[in-house]
């Protein structure tokens, strides 16, 4: 077999590996099996060719012992062109490589230009340093001036010593005062302890040590409007920075400084202005889409999310909207939903835009809000979402007219009861239930009434009743004992569902003086009937004991 | 991995057992438990290796020729080791398979006769000269012509951080893009190359360029503050961290006007008030240059917190006293240290180092940290790199290199020989003559700021 067949062989593994590594996270059962087949393979040439594995890096080829065993022309995804432009020029891989190691390497292998903006493949080789894997590097692409060296040299020798002056100095050493060397200061204990109470100390987190050196810029400054305005693009990129690490504290504590700068009697008007700026950035569809984007791939606590919006203007709640329909994260969504909930007092007619969303899940979302929200003022423009072609929408719109108890939707809610989806019926009566007017009573009366309701499925029948049963007053009793008691000749199934129901709410009423007239029918022959009864009579009797 | 652990372990619980060993007999039980302790912690590498070769080579301990980087709580340990070895001599130690305890009571007796001895090497070799499992060897010294190419190689690097950091403040004068990548890139390999040669590093910073003030200073202070934060334990990223913090801890200088940073007279007041605000323009300027990062968010705090003083009495005034940061003290100590020996526009004469370093110790505890300058002081020595110094036998000459394990003995660059006429040769403070005595020794320190002497003839 060549010699450089094993490394053709390893090569393409190590390509392999790269692409599992970046495709699979690191507790995919792929991703182990990955580094532990690279591993062996590693195991494997190092039988195969010594201790070593040399790999010469040019700009598209890879050559071991003056063979190529890599070449790829193009471009984009390159393994030669990717060690080779930063400047790496031999890679060397030693026997007793472990996995820790594979796997940091590897790790750096598969990054894409997009993970490399801060530092290049040198850069992150370097700081791992590793034990079994060395790189020649060529330094030349650092150098800025080439003549640079030789010029500064010519530069820091063009005046020589005097001799004349050296002599002098020989001279005056003779007669100088003895010597006064400063005295070596050994190490106590007690001095690599306190060292250690450093190390210590600076591994807190420093975002929060330079928001506190931003606040001290602004009291600085603050009568000082070019000085603020040159500041501010800074203060904003350690904003848009402490919500991409997920330092929601750090931002908050940002806005804040800024908040009480802007509100401080001493600074003046246009440079509140500027201030407010900062603010508004902070809510800006840029800060926002990065808050998204960490909060939906990031655990965090939920508390300072909250916060860290709520500290926002109202410029924010368009773009919370626009990533409310981009969150996969359950938790991330609950969040911004609650958040826009505080928002959006703030700012009805901003908030209400979202109902015009092509999302169907953002408008239901919006819906939720206002419902959250709760103000009657939101009424008008969630009858515009009622006819929502998504049945979800229409229902969460239903719901919410509902429970902000809108008695102006008394009259659009009719049609809603005789939608063709059971869902939005029910939907619709528990509405009118929550809006409790007496039109809502009368609406709920005329539909038992109706011939059409008596083919109703029980479910939604007892949901009327269930719902009627809530008014309590002496209409609604004296009409539930009539449909109690109430025969029929034809239809009798469906009659003695209307009865069951009938009993369920004299039940959930609750007064004990139906408790003799539904004994009536506790032997009634109709089992649905007969159960309904006994229930409702389980239930007064648990409240007021037997009679 | 692991075999790294268990070689630091072995050289820790080695210099405990020395230091044990020169205050108790070796009979005590504390040493013979000890004696026990490192025959079994060497067994025991020995599972997975025949030999086990410590090397000290320079200020660096290599076990198997793999270079030991070590936490701070054995900084002592290896400090008295590595004192005691070069004080006999010795800079490599080998042990073999199948050693006894009573083989390391060889070799402590051998270790503590040497102590005493006018040819410590000699005494060592003697007393091991039937051990087959324990062999020494001397000290190497760095090759003449190595350390020619080495101080070439540190050159180079150093004027090339020099040329960057002129590049890289003229593009932010000019509002143009800069390369952060180049950055890191040109600190990593200042790092290296201190971690190696921290003190022909250090001997570079003494190159001063009057002209090129302000891009020399930024380059010498990273230099100074790698090296000491390599003295405090720091690791390879963290010090790659810190000497971009100090590299750019003056960037806010590029908007101070011409006009003021080149002034060659006293400042009036309302110039100071602009070049006061030099900390402030530097977090501007770089939180500008980029999308922040940790390196960046580090440096801006550097940049602010570098003239404020240990005890806050320096400046921007501030508010809060909130703790500074390890970096920006570190900066404080190596940013005082070159400017006050350097010549500047409104200092034309500078400080002899010694002066220097005597001036930051009246600072201790009001202006720097005094933790920190205890570990700088002892980085650049008792006779600091580019000290004019006149010996016993009175020839004059510069200190060219200082000697951690003797701070008194750093070598030196004789410049005018015993009868006062000029030369240039290198020499040896620890070297003896065949009395064990010292040949040569300092007797004077002078000020070279005094005549015209450029200490880049000597140095470079």
């Amino acid at each position: 077999m060549s010699e450089i067949t094993p490394i053709k062989d390893f090569l393409q593994m190590l390509l392999k590996t790269k692409k599992l590594i970046r495709m699979y996270p690191e507790n995919n059962p792929m991703y182990i099996k990955a580094i532990n087949d690279m591993y062996e393979k590693f195991e494997e040439v190092f039988q195969d060719i010594g201790n070593d594995i040399v790999l010469h890096i040019r700009q598209y080829e890879i050559l071991h012992d003056d063979k190529q065993v890599y070449y790829n022309p193009e471009k984009t995804d390159n393994l030669a062109l990717f060690f080779f432009k930063d400047g790496i020029r031999e890679l060397k891989f030693f026997k007793g490589i472990n996995k820790e190691e594979l796997e940091g390497f590897l790790k750096i292998i598969s990054l894409d230009e997009k993970e490399l903006i801060d530092d290049d493949i040198v850069t992150l080789l370097w700081e791992k340093d590793f034990q079994y894997i060395r790189y020649v590097v060529d330094e030349s692409v650092l150098t800025e001036d080439e003549d640079y060296e030789l010029r500064a040299t010519q530069q820091v020798l063009e005046e020589t010593s005097s001799p004349d002056d050296l002599l002098r100095a020989y001279r005056d050493a003779m007669d100088a005062e003895g010597v006064k060397a400063t005295q070596i200061m050994p190490l106590a204990e007690t001095d690599l302890k306190a060292l250690m109470q450093e190390f210590e100390k600076d591994s807190e987190p420093k975002l929060k040590k330079l928001v506190h050196i931003i606040s001290e810029i602004i009291y600085q400054e603050y009568n000082n409007k070019k000085e603020l305005e040159e500041i501010i693009p800074a203060i904003r990129s350690v904003l848009e920075y402490s919500i991409k690490i997920a330092d929601f504290e750090s931002a908050i504590e940002i806005l804040k400084i800024v908040k009480v700068a802007a509100e401080d009697k001493e600074i003046p008007g246009d440079i509140k202005v500027l201030l407010k700026k900062i603010i508004e950035f902070g809510g800006s569809q840029t800060v926002i889409k990065t808050l998204g984007e960490v909060i939906d791939r990031v655990e965090v606590e939920e508390g300072p999310i909250r916060e860290y919006i709520q500290q926002l203007d109202r410029n924010a709640i368009t773009p919370l909207i626009e990533i409310l329909g981009e969150l996969k994260n359950m938790r991330a969504r609950k969040v911004i939903i609650d958040s826009l909930a505080i928002l959006g007092r703030r700012d009805m007619q901003s908030l209400v835009k979202g109902l015009s969303d092509e999302r169907w899940y953002v408008v239901r979302n919006i819906v939720y809000i206002l419902r959250l929200i709760g103000d009657k003022r939101a009424m008008e423009y969630l009858l515009k979402t009622i006819r929502h072609p998504d049945m979800r929408v229409r229902r969460e719109v239903i719901k919410t007219l509902g429970e902000i108890k809108a008695p102006q939707a008394v009259s659009t809610l009719r049609d809603h009861l005789n939608d063709p989806d059971p869902q939005i019926r029910i939907a619709t009566v528990r509405a009118l239930g929550g809006i409790h007017t007496e039109a809502a009573k009368r609406l709920l009366l005329q539909r038992i009434n109706t011939k059409d309701f008596l083919q109703r499925g029980l479910e939604e029948k007892k949901e009327y009743f269930e719902v009627l049963s809530s008014w309590k007053d002496e209409e609604v009793i004296e009409f539930l004992v009539k449909t109690l008691k109430k025969n029929a000749l034809f239809n009798r199934a469906k009659n003695f569902e209307n009865r069951a129901c009938a009993a369920y709410a004299l039940g959930l009423i609750g007064s004990k003086e139906h408790l003799k007239i539904l004994k009536k029918y506790a032997d009634s022959g109709n089992p649905v009937f007969r159960e309904h009864v006994r229930n409702a009579i389980i239930r007064l009797e648990a409240s007021h004991g037997r009679t | 991995m692991e075999e790294l652990k268990k070689t630091i372990d072995i050289i820790s619980n080695l210099a405990i057992l020395i230091r044990t060993s020169q205050v108790h007999d070796i009979n005590n039980v504390a040493v013979v438990n000890l004696i026990e302790r490192v025959t079994g912690l060497i067994n025991n590498f020995f599972r997975d290796e025949k030999i086990l070769q410590i090397d000290l080579v320079g200020e660096f301990f290599y076990a198997n020729d793999t270079r030991l980087k070590y936490s701070i709580e054995h900084l002592l340990n290896f400090d008295f080791l590595s004192r005691e070895l070069k004080k006999r001599n010795i800079g490599t130690v080998v042990f073999k398979e199948k050693l006894e305890a009573q083989d390391i009571k060889i070799f402590l007796k051998a270790f503590l006769s040497a102590g005493f001895s006018k040819d410590p090497l000699k005494t060592m070799l003697d007393f091991l000269k039937d051990l087959k499992t324990i062999t020494v060897d001397k000290l190497k010294r760095v090759k003449e012509d190595e350390a020619i190419d080495m101080r070439k190689v540190v050159k180079k690097t150093y004027f090339n951080a020099v040329s960057f950091s002129k590049g890289i403040m003229n593009k932010i004068k000019a509002k143009e893009a800069v390369n952060i990548k180049k950055a890191k890139r040109i600190v990593e390999s200042m790092v290296d190359l201190i971690l190696e040669e921290e003190q022909l590093f250090i001997g570079m910073t003494v190159i001063k360029d009057y002209d090129e003030y302000t891009y020399h200073h930024s380059v010498n202070v990273s230099v100074l503050a790698i090296a000491l934060g390599q003295r405090l334990g720091l690791s390879k990223k963290a010090l790659n961290e810190l000497g971009l913090a100090a590299l750019f801890h003056d960037m806010g200088k590029v908007e101070v006007p011409l006009e003021i940073l080149n002034k060659p007279t006293a400042f009036t007041e309302d110039e100071w008030l602009i070049m006061r605000k030099h900390p402030q323009w530097g977090v501007k300027a770089l939180l500008t240059l980029k999308a922040p990062d940790p390196v960046l968010v580090r440096s801006a705090i550097v940049a602010f917190e570098h003239h404020l003083n240990y005890n806050y009495s320096g400046y921007p005034k501030v508010r809060t006293r909130h703790e500074q940061d390890l970096y920006s003290r570190i900066v404080t100590i190596a940013d005082q240290y070159d400017a006050m020996t350097s010549s500047r526009v409104y200092s034309r004469v500078p400080l002899p180092p010694d002066k220097a370093l005597s001036i930051l110790i009246d600072r201790s505890g009001t202006q720097v940290d005094p933790l920190l300058l205890k570990f700088f002081i002892n980085m650049v020595g008792v006779y600091p790199i580019g000290s004019m110094v006149l010996l016993n036998t009175n020839e004059l000459g510069i200190v060219y290199q200082s000697n951690p394990a003797f701070p008194d003995r750093p070598r030196i660059r004789i410049i005018m020989d015993s009868s006062g006429k000029r030369t240039d040769t290198t020499v040896d403070l620890t070297e003896k003559d065949p009395e064990g005595r010292f040949i040569r020794s300092i007797i004077k320190t002078l000020d070279y700021t005094k005549y015209k002497i450029n200490l880049a003839e000597y140095l470079m």
